[in-house]
């Protein structure tokens, strides 16, 4: 175990971007200490590792590809049926939209107008913790009693922050951060509930 | 997550039952068991443990073959052929499992610890209470605990790790990285081009209340997004790094250690170059602080 408050200097000792004098301090530290010895020695492992990494992501899968080809399909076997076409476009955009939306980080997604586009966002949050707290009152009693504490604990600190954020934006309701923020106490609160709800059932 | 709900029912409804009111209700201790196997596996199969309580130890190795061995109290069943092969323990043991280097991972528990050490597959490792930890370079995490610590250290292409309360810290040279935590605290130590990596690539670390903390190398060209509601957010970066930054505090205070450029109303917007990382960083009312390493 390394000391704890040798992290920092450890790593860049590793790193190799310490001044003389430190290289020094942490050299004479490492002298007479075995457990950042050992940190130092795995932090040197990592070197290894790290060169074998991916050097660029690729993506999970292709959304677009297999829509497209349905599009191209549904065009080859009747091209006098543009309406079908155009349908297919429209659930193409819908479903990029949509993957869009769940994909996007949470900052940037709920960028929405002010206007009903909003209050519908609020409104499905505000009922996916409702279901889902009622789900979890039913199997409550299957949950270890540290668990439910642990829940109930945090239900009330994401509560607080829920409210705190509502506050805010009833004060300056067409702020889009405020907005952001809100969206993502609350997400945190349904997927939390979610969570506690798969544990318990 | 449809994956992992529908795992459910065979990892967390035994083991929870286990740590839950239902197991103080069984009047007969459970028997003593002693846990000795191996059979021959492909290289690149999926390997799946359910272990309510007690230690789970997965180690990567250059061998054909899962070996399990431990001990504990209640029963294990394994079952399965040479590309899947399953791991159930009814009850609690300490559990170590050899299995080869490129294999597939998962594994659920409610209360035991998870490490995993030397596995380069793929890893989906959830427990409610145990604490996880990762020494290697999987090519992808998935990591979950309610009330844990995760830590992950070596190298991910990427990762993604939740906690309600438990603590996460990510050490090494990281792709993609998500780190999502209640109340717990998030410490991210990236590595970058220094160790052989590229820096972080595409970042999103958010909390609720607990402090985050990005201190590495951001990737060239690389996104990476903080965001809390209340907990502090430090941001520290060699003096070097070109990047555009975002930052916008509802109620909260920012410094600025890295330029001379100062906030505005909550806001601080900066570029230190072009065609650099794009940092954004969002808090309610915690403070912000960039700092140059």
């Amino acid at each position: 175990m390394m000391c704890a408050d040798m992290e920092v200097q450890l790593n860049e000792y590793v790193d190799g971007t310490l001044r003389v004098a430190q290289r020094a301090t942490v050299d004479a530290h490492l002298a007479g200490c075995a457990g950042c010895r050992a940190a130092v020695a795995e932090l040197r492992a990592l070197v290894a590792g790290a060169a074998a990494l991916p050097k660029s992501i690729e993506p999970g899968r292709d959304l677009w590809a297999p829509i497209d080809a349905r599009i191209v399909q549904g065009a080859t076997r009747n091209v006098q049926r543009p309406f079908w076409r155009g349908a297919l476009a429209a659930a193409a955009t819908l479903v990029i939209g949509f993957a869009i939306y769940r994909l996007l980080p949470p900052s940037t997604v709920h960028d929405h107008p002010e206007g009903t586009g909003w209050v519908a966002v609020q409104a499905e949050y505000e009922q996916a913790a409702d279901e889902l707290t009622r789900a979890l009152a039913f199997e409550h009693d299957r949950l270890a009693p540290a668990t439910v504490a642990l829940i109930e604990r945090n239900l009330a600190i994401i509560d607080a922050a829920i409210r705190e954020s509502r506050d805010a934006l009833a004060r300056d309701p067409g702020n889009v951060e405020l907005r952001g923020l809100f969206a993502a106490a609350s997400r945190h609160k349904v997927e939390l509930l979610r969570w506690a709800t798969r544990a318990a059932t | 997550m449809t994956r992992h709900i529908a795992c459910l029912g065979l990892g967390l409804g035994s083991a929870l039952g286990a740590v839950g009111p239902g197991a103080a209700a069984q009047a007969r201790p459970a028997p003593i068991i002693r846990i000795e196997q191996r059979w021959p596996f492909a290289a690149d199969g999926s390997v799946r443990i359910v272990n309510p309580a007690g230690r789970i130890r997965v180690i990567g190795w250059d061998v054909d073959t899962v070996a399990v061995s431990g001990h504990g109290a209640g029963a294990f069943a394994a079952d399965g052929n040479g590309s899947v092969r399953k791991l159930v323990v009814t009850g609690r043991a300490d559990l170590e499992v050899h299995l080869p280097r490129g294999a597939r991972v998962w594994v659920k528990s409610a209360a035991a610890d998870i490490d995993v050490v030397g596995v380069d597959g793929t890893l989906d490792l959830n427990s409610v209470s145990g604490a996880i930890q990762v020494v290697g370079t999987p090519v992808d995490v998935t990591a979950e605990t309610m009330d844990g610590r995760v830590e992950l250290a070596g190298g991910t292409g990427r990762a993604r790790v939740k906690t309600v309360s438990g603590s996460i810290l990510l050490r090494g040279a990281s792709v993609d990285l998500g780190a999502s935590t209640l109340s717990g605290t998030i410490v991210v130590r990236a590595a970058g081009w220094q160790r052989g990596g590229t820096g972080v690539q595409r970042g999103t670390f958010e909390s609720v209340t607990g402090d985050v903390r990005f201190d590495g190398e951001l990737g060239r060209g690389g996104i990476v997004e903080l965001e809390s509601q209340s907990g502090a957010i430090h941001l520290r970066v060699p003096g070097t790094t070109v990047a555009d930054f975002d930052l916008l505090t509802i109620g909260g205070s920012i410094a600025n250690g890295l330029t001379s450029d100062a906030p505005q109303r909550g806001t601080l917007r900066f570029a230190t170059g072009a065609g650099g990382a794009q940092v954004t960083i969002r808090s309610f009312k915690g403070s912000i602080s960039l700092e140059a390493k």
